[in-house]
């Protein structure tokens, strides 16, 4: 087991950044997810790491070792891919025991290893299956099987839930993160979707355009967004544009927010749909001095089983969506009501983007 | 009933788009062979040309005759050489092919069907105009100072080969070609992963992923070469003996029998093997 040191790792073709100057210290036994949209540099960092992709510029260590220019098979790593590439032409336990073969374990203890390998994917008694023979989420199991049996220094995920059904998805999340946990092998893995980031990974990593917008936790991630990319591709949303004049928000269209944070000029606030307090009209405000509080109209409502998406129109340009705890017929706002809305002062506030 | 009513005008169907190619085949393939096979059972005589008979000994004298036997040797030496030749010097080309991103990716596969579209007979009098005493080898190593005076090339089995080799270079390529294309890249970047080199990939992983490719690959070239016609005869000289000019030979001297027999001979045996490489590359496939 051994820690992974990214050091400014870019990947150039021609002019297009893959990847630009990526640092990354992935702790021993940590669990590392690369969090981004299509095109962002997130596959492209794996596949260095894995040793497919040789980077421009930059250095990768496993384990204090530098292995930047070693070819993939010489490096120890376990991969696990989107569509499970297992070796049709070989059983499950074949499939298991070629990672073994290939390092060279004794023949007599390949059978062992192998059964190990199943056992942690609850799979023993399909060894002799062949691929084909297995569903998607059976399938990923043996290749996470095959990736841990010659117990590598790394694990790296690509995708690896993509396939699989809803349900099955789940199932497999828990799976892996419970079995990384029980190994505490160092784990990297790729995904675009969010809520597999949130709930598998000790830290996370947010990118876009081959750089990474930002590093952090779960909880840093979500309460505390370094950017406005970050803040709408983890959890929702809602951004009220403006700018700031003398340490006051004001939003385009006349709102003045009172916010922790000040900045200077152009600038938009992220407002997180479950930290905005709906009420039925200004008496009922949630701060204490009814700052932040204003008046709007219901304009939809987004039924979402236990709890409701309400979007609120503030003013022409201002638009919010408030989310509410489902507590029966009681809760209901229905669209065209008069309700009342505070923010939170504690609001994450970045200065605008360019456009 | 409903359903058995709905199939029936499917079955005229069916009749109607597979009728005319049973009608082709009966007629002008397995027809004529039965005539064939009638005919090398029969007797020639110098005279009356065939008499009408049973007789094995047709089959006896080929198996007998030396000339017939090393004819026959030199065919099978020949289809098996060429074959081997094409697997190992296809197989590569067609990975790169497969794998290949390129935009001018179908450039390079006009580029292998392109020599298709010349005649045997033409390709084989351009390697004669480069192989014989005045052709472009012999010339450019004597101007070389590599060798005294002119070398001949051509008339020998090696000359054979190769020129069977280029006809037969493309089947095998997009045999393989279109095969390997299937096997999904991860899967090579599995075992990559897994701690194999790329020799140990391609060994446990790629061949018998591409087994099919590969039967069907040297089915078709094994076959064209057994059968070569053309290139034998002009490549390899008037004392260069492989079966199809053979059974041709006797044609020409109006020894129905004897031909027919040779053509017989020869289709068992490339039937045969053909045969073989099916079964064992199926049994390989199964077991994995």
């Amino acid at each position: 087991m051994a820690g992974v040191e990214l050091q400014g790792l870019s990947k150039h073709y021609g002019d297009f950044q893959a990847t630009e100057d990526v640092n990354l210290d992935i702790a021993d036994g940590e669990f590392l997810v690369l969090l981004g949209p299509s095109g962002c540099g997130k596959t492209t960092t794996l596949r260095m790491i894995a040793g497919f992709i040789e980077p421009t510029k930059g250095t990768i260590t496993v384990g204090g070792a530098d292995v930047t220019r070693l070819p993939p098979w010489k490096r120890s790593t376990g991969l696990v891919f989107q569509n499970y590439a297992l070796f049709p032409h070989l059983t499950v336990a074949q499939n298991v025991a070629f990672g073994l073969e290939m390092h060279k374990v004794p023949k007599a203890e390949i059978g062992g290893k192998v059964a190990t390998a199943l056992d942690l994917v609850q799979l023993g008694h399909l060894a002799d299956r062949y691929p084909r023979q297995m569903s998607g989420g059976q399938q990923q199991r043996v290749a996470l099987a095959r990736a841990l049996a010659f117990q590598p220094d790394v694990l790296l995920l690509d995708e690896p839930l993509s396939n699989l059904d809803a349900k099955l998805r789940h199932e497999v999340r828990h799976q892996i993160r419970n079995l990384q946990q029980r190994l505490g092998i160092t784990t990297v893995m790729v995904t675009h979707d969010q809520e597999e980031a949130l709930t598998m990974a000790d830290r996370m990593v947010v990118m876009k355009d081959g750089r990474i917008q930002q590093l952090g936790t779960q909880r840093e991630l979500y309460d505390d967004p370094a950017s406005e990319f970050v803040a709408s591709f983890v959890g929702r949303s809602s951004f009220i544009k403006g700018r700031f004049s003398g340490g006051r928000f004001v939003s385009h269209g006349g709102l003045a927010v009172e916010t922790e944070r000040r900045l200077a000029g152009e600038a938009v606030l992220a407002l997180r749909p479950e930290r905005i307090h709906l009420g039925a009209d200004a008496a009922d405000a949630a701060s204490p001095d009814g700052s932040n509080t204003y008046r709007g109209k219901v304009a939809s409502i987004s039924y979402l089983g236990s709890s409701i998406d309400v979007e609120v129109k503030l003013n022409e340009t201002d638009r919010v969506i408030a989310q509410v705890v489902n507590k029966g017929r009681e809760s209901g706002a229905s669209v065209g009501d008069e309700v009342s809305v505070t923010f939170p002062r504690d609001v994450p506030v970045f200065a605008a983007s360019p456009a | 009933m409903s359903a058995h009513a709905a199939s029936r005008p499917r079955i005229l169907t069916a009749t109607f788009l597979i009728g005319p190619a049973t009608f082709i085949a009966g007629l002008g393939v397995i027809g004529p062979m039965l005539y064939l096979l009638r005919y090398s059972f029969n007797k020639y005589d110098p005279m009356e040309l065939m008499i009408e008979t049973f007789t094995l000994s047709n089959y006896g004298e080929f198996f007998t005759s030396p000339y017939y036997l090393g004819a026959y040797l030199t065919t099978l030496r020949v289809g098996l050489i060429s074959t081997a030749i094409c697997l190992v010097s296809g197989f590569p080309l067609a990975y790169v092919l497969a794998r290949s991103a390129s935009r001018f990716k179908n450039l390079m596969i006009i580029g292998i069907v392109v020599p298709l579209f010349v005649g045997n007979a033409v390709r084989a009098a351009g390697w004669m105009s480069f192989l014989g005493s005045r052709g472009l080898l012999s010339v450019t190593l004597m101007k070389l100072g590599l060798t005294d005076g002119p070398t001949d090339f051509m008339y020998t089995e090696g000359t054979v080969i190769v020129g069977i080799v280029a006809v037969n270079l493309p089947y095998m390529v997009l045999s393989l070609q279109s095969v390997l294309e299937g096997i999904n890249r991860n899967v090579e970047e599995a075992a990559f992963s897994l701690g194999a080199p790329p020799l140990t990939m391609a060994r446990r992983v790629l061949l018998p992923l591409a087994l099919p490719g590969i039967a069907a690959g040297t089915i078709l070239t094994f076959i064209l070469a057994m059968n070569a016609y053309a290139t034998p005869v002009l490549l390899g000289g008037p004392s260069f003996n492989m079966l199809a000019p053979l059974v041709y030979g006797q044609f020409q001297l109006n020894n129905w029998p004897s031909a027919a027999a040779v053509a017989f001979v020869l289709m068992a045996t490339t039937l045969l093997l053909t045969i073989l490489v099916a079964i064992i590359t199926r049994q390989k496939f199964r077991e994995g």
